[in-house]
């Protein structure tokens, strides 16, 4: 009740061009069954979080489609719940988290709220933050604002202040010659003070495709999932109906992530299977992430490939990246072997 | 509203030939395939057949049942009007009244139907695997004209003494009916699928209410007395996959069946898609030496042993070494390392014992249950 959520999915990163095409970061697929965005809403809601704001950038189709009205996150409430506020501005192209001209096109959203504080917290970050125990921090240093960080110092960029100070700052950002709450905190802009949170489990910050690829990639090693897929911190994502998935005879499959309605006759290696993918007989992929139904033709031969969602491959198709330069599909292409002699 | 139809759908049965399975859930609660429960395919029928009122009648057990279909959320059954109705016994003036009888549990939901006042009424039960468009054989009953149809199904005539039998004409009016025949005429067995024009439904029901010898079963007194007063009664044959999961040998089978693509039972199908309620948990995930052929595996499972020939349930764990054949194994149960198990059904949350073996099996499917492994665990300790 004391804390009420801004999820920043506006955010630009120019290294996933690839992947957001269609889409914004927020909505990119990830680990065989997720958005990116449904870490930070999950993040909230076991955080008990029951107010959350998600401001979106153009195009967002993907990712309405995908929040709904936040049944699956449990958000859909009479009281509170969850609240799409898309902004006046077409090519919004934030590049830090928590704008206060974003937020200031909605300030009736944090003026109506009763929560104290504020969390602001971004969709390209991958981790299992507690936002509650984060808060109780962030209120015995007694400092203005508390931002979530790694052991290793790595930025977070998820902050903790109070509603009071961010309605301040909507409303004197530019003759402060400030941008956004990343940017206060980077600057450590005066008379404001500020606090650390230290997160300790698995963390991914999504920045760029090969970033995307190896972060990805990490939780097929061991002991990885098991922190990131907490049992009593679910990561609630929209369902499908899909069946469980079906390996045929001849099939083989190891070290992978396997969404559900998949058919798998080929061999797949440290992989990474969205739901409702088709891997006919004879391929092989060999550190591939495959998202949602895509189709994999016979015999095809894949290395290091991302298909996005929607891929049709042909049969005999040969493709073979490198961990630092994966080959990327994008969504809905299609790949004959003419294509690649 | 013109053409109205609602589903009753009969969900009170016990199912003791399935043993510990149903000890504590009614037998339409019973998971099956990976993933679903038996009620799941009425209920996915209705939605793909935009039938979008149904009443449940539970009574052996029902608190799974109505915890699991609650407003009707996945089968978009939470509707403003219409939607799922949960419909169990109750007391009134005259005192506690069990449902007594397939008809009895509809005759005391008499109020429920004349305030949805529909046109036809669906009967249903929560025991059958199939996926069936019950607009379909609604077009069937109108265009035939007929009072109730019932939907058939041909079974091998061996099998023909253990199912419900329809003699019809070549107009596939029916004639006669036969419950468990020894000499069959037919082998057009009932599906227990019916439609009734509502009204005549009404009369019937009441009917056989009055009447103190009968027992009010739709099989036995309901059909049988409307074929005495000539009431137009046809046959909508049904060409697919049923199945009636009774006992613990045709629940294994039903989930084998899954496994064999000549079957026609195909959960793939996006065309008529079998919802469910569906967890939130991460995909399955297969280890470095987990080997998997021939099965269907679902949501949350971390396979490490050795899979084949078999359906898991979500949240499964399956240890290195382990190795299953042949099994159903449902959810959230843990198989220890070095297991070895064929032909087995595994009830949910089981934890299954490092090299577990089951003594002296034969070719038999066994139902594993905790007492089972109970037993083993204290002959491991001597």
């Amino acid at each position: 009740m004391r804390l009420m959520a801004v999820i920043d999915a506006s955010v630009r990163m120019s290294g996933l061009e690839d992947l957001t095409m269609y889409r914004s970061t927020a909505s990119i697929p990830f680990s065989g069954r997720y958005r990116l965005i449904d870490f930070a809403l999950s993040n909230v809601v076991n955080s008990n979080i029951n107010l959350v704001g998600v401001f979106p950038a153009y195009p967002f189709v993907s990712l309405l489609d995908h929040i709904g009205v936040g049944k699956s996150w449990d958000l859909n409430r009479r009281k509170d719940g969850l609240f799409f506020l898309p902004g006046s501005q077409k090519v919004g192209n934030y590049v830090s988290v928590g704008a206060f001209s974003m937020l200031g096109e909605h300030r009736s959203f944090f003026v109506k709220s009763r929560q104290e504080h504020v969390v602001i917290t971004n969709c390209f970050t991958v981790a299992q933050l507690d936002f509650e125990e984060m808060l109780d921090v962030h209120l015995t240093s007694g400092k203005d604002i508390t931002e979530a960080i790694c052991e290793d110092g790595t930025h977070l960029k998820s902050y903790i202040l109070s509603k009071k100070l961010l309605l301040e700052l909507m409303e004197s950002y530019e003759e402060k010659k400030v941008i956004s709450i990343e940017d206060v905190v980077n600057r450590k802009k005066a008379p404001y003070t500020f606090n650390t949170y230290t997160h300790d489990g698995f963390v991914a910050v999504i920045d760029s495709t090969e970033n995307y690829f190896r972060s990805a990639m990490s939780l097929l090693e061991a002991g990885q999932r098991e922190k990131l897929y907490l049992k009593d911190r679910p990561i609630y994502t929209k369902v499908k109906d899909e069946p469980p998935t079906k390996h045929l005879k001849g099939s083989q499959v190891s070290q992978a992530l396997i969404g559900n309605g998949c058919t798998i006759a080929g061999s797949v290696k440290k992989s990474i299977i969205s739901r409702a993918v088709s891997i006919q007989e004879g391929a092989r992929l060999e550190n591939c992430i495959i998202m949602q139904k895509s189709k994999i033709g016979k015999n095809c031969e894949l290395t290091c490939v991302i298909a996005d969602k929607d891929v049709e491959i042909d049969d005999g198709v040969v493709l073979k990246g490198t961990w630092q330069q994966p080959i990327v599909l994008r969504k809905g292409e299609r790949v004959t072997k003419e294509d690649v002699q | 509203m013109k053409n109205k139809v609602v589903a009753m759908l009969l969900a009170g049965g016990q199912g003791s030939r399935l043993k510990s399975l149903t000890y504590n859930i009614a037998k339409p609660a019973i998971p099956f395939g990976g993933k679903y429960r038996i009620i799941d395919f009425p209920l996915s029928n209705c939605m793909n057949s935009e039938i979008h009122t149904v009443g449940v009648l539970t009574q052996y057990q029902p608190h799974v049942l109505h915890n699991y279909i609650g407003q009707g959320i996945p089968w978009d059954l939470d509707r403003r009007s219409g939607g799922v109705t949960m419909l169990t016994p109750y007391t009134e003036m005259g005192g506690l009244k069990w449902y007594d009888g397939t008809a009895n549990a509809i005759y005391q939901n008499m109020h429920y139907l004349v305030e949805q006042d529909p046109e036809y009424v669906l009967i249903l039960s929560g025991d059958h695997i199939y996926k069936m468009n019950y607009q379909t054989m609604l077009e069937f009953h109108k265009e035939q004209n007929a009072d109730v149809t019932i939907s058939v199904i041909e079974v091998p005539w061996k099998d023909t003494h253990r199912f419900g039998i329809m003699n019809t004409d070549d107009k596939l009016n029916v004639k006669e009916f036969v419950e468990k025949p020894e000499n069959a005429e037919s082998n057009l067995a009932s599906m227990g699928v019916y439609i009734f024009n509502w009204q005549k439904l009404k009369k019937y029901l009441q009917l056989d209410n009055e009447n103190e010898n009968s027992s009010h079963d739709f099989g036995k007194n309901i059909i049988p007395l409307m074929l005495e007063n000539n009431e137009k009664m046809v046959a909508y044959p049904y060409k697919g996959y049923w199945k009636d999961v009774g006992t613990v040998d045709s629940l294994w089978e039903a989930n084998m069946d899954l496994l064999d693509e000549t079957s026609g039972l195909n959960l793939h199908d996006p065309g008529w898609r079998i919802f469910s309620s569906n967890p939130q948990l991460p995909p399955q995930f297969i280890g470095e030496h987990g080997t998997v052929q021939d099965s269907l595996v679902n949501e949350g499972c971390v396979i490490e042993g050795e899979i084949e020939k078999s359906v898991i349930f979500q949240d499964v764990q399956v240890d290195e070494g382990a190795s299953l054949k042949e099994c159903v194994v449902m959810s959230g149960v843990k198989i220890g390392q070095g297991a070895q198990l064929q032909r087995v059904i595994i009830p949910p949350g089981l934890s299954i014992p490092e090299n577990y073996q089951i003594p002296d099996q034969k070719e038999e499917i066994v139902l594993l249950t905790e007492e089972v492994l109970q037993n083993w665990r204290r002959g491991e300790g001597q």
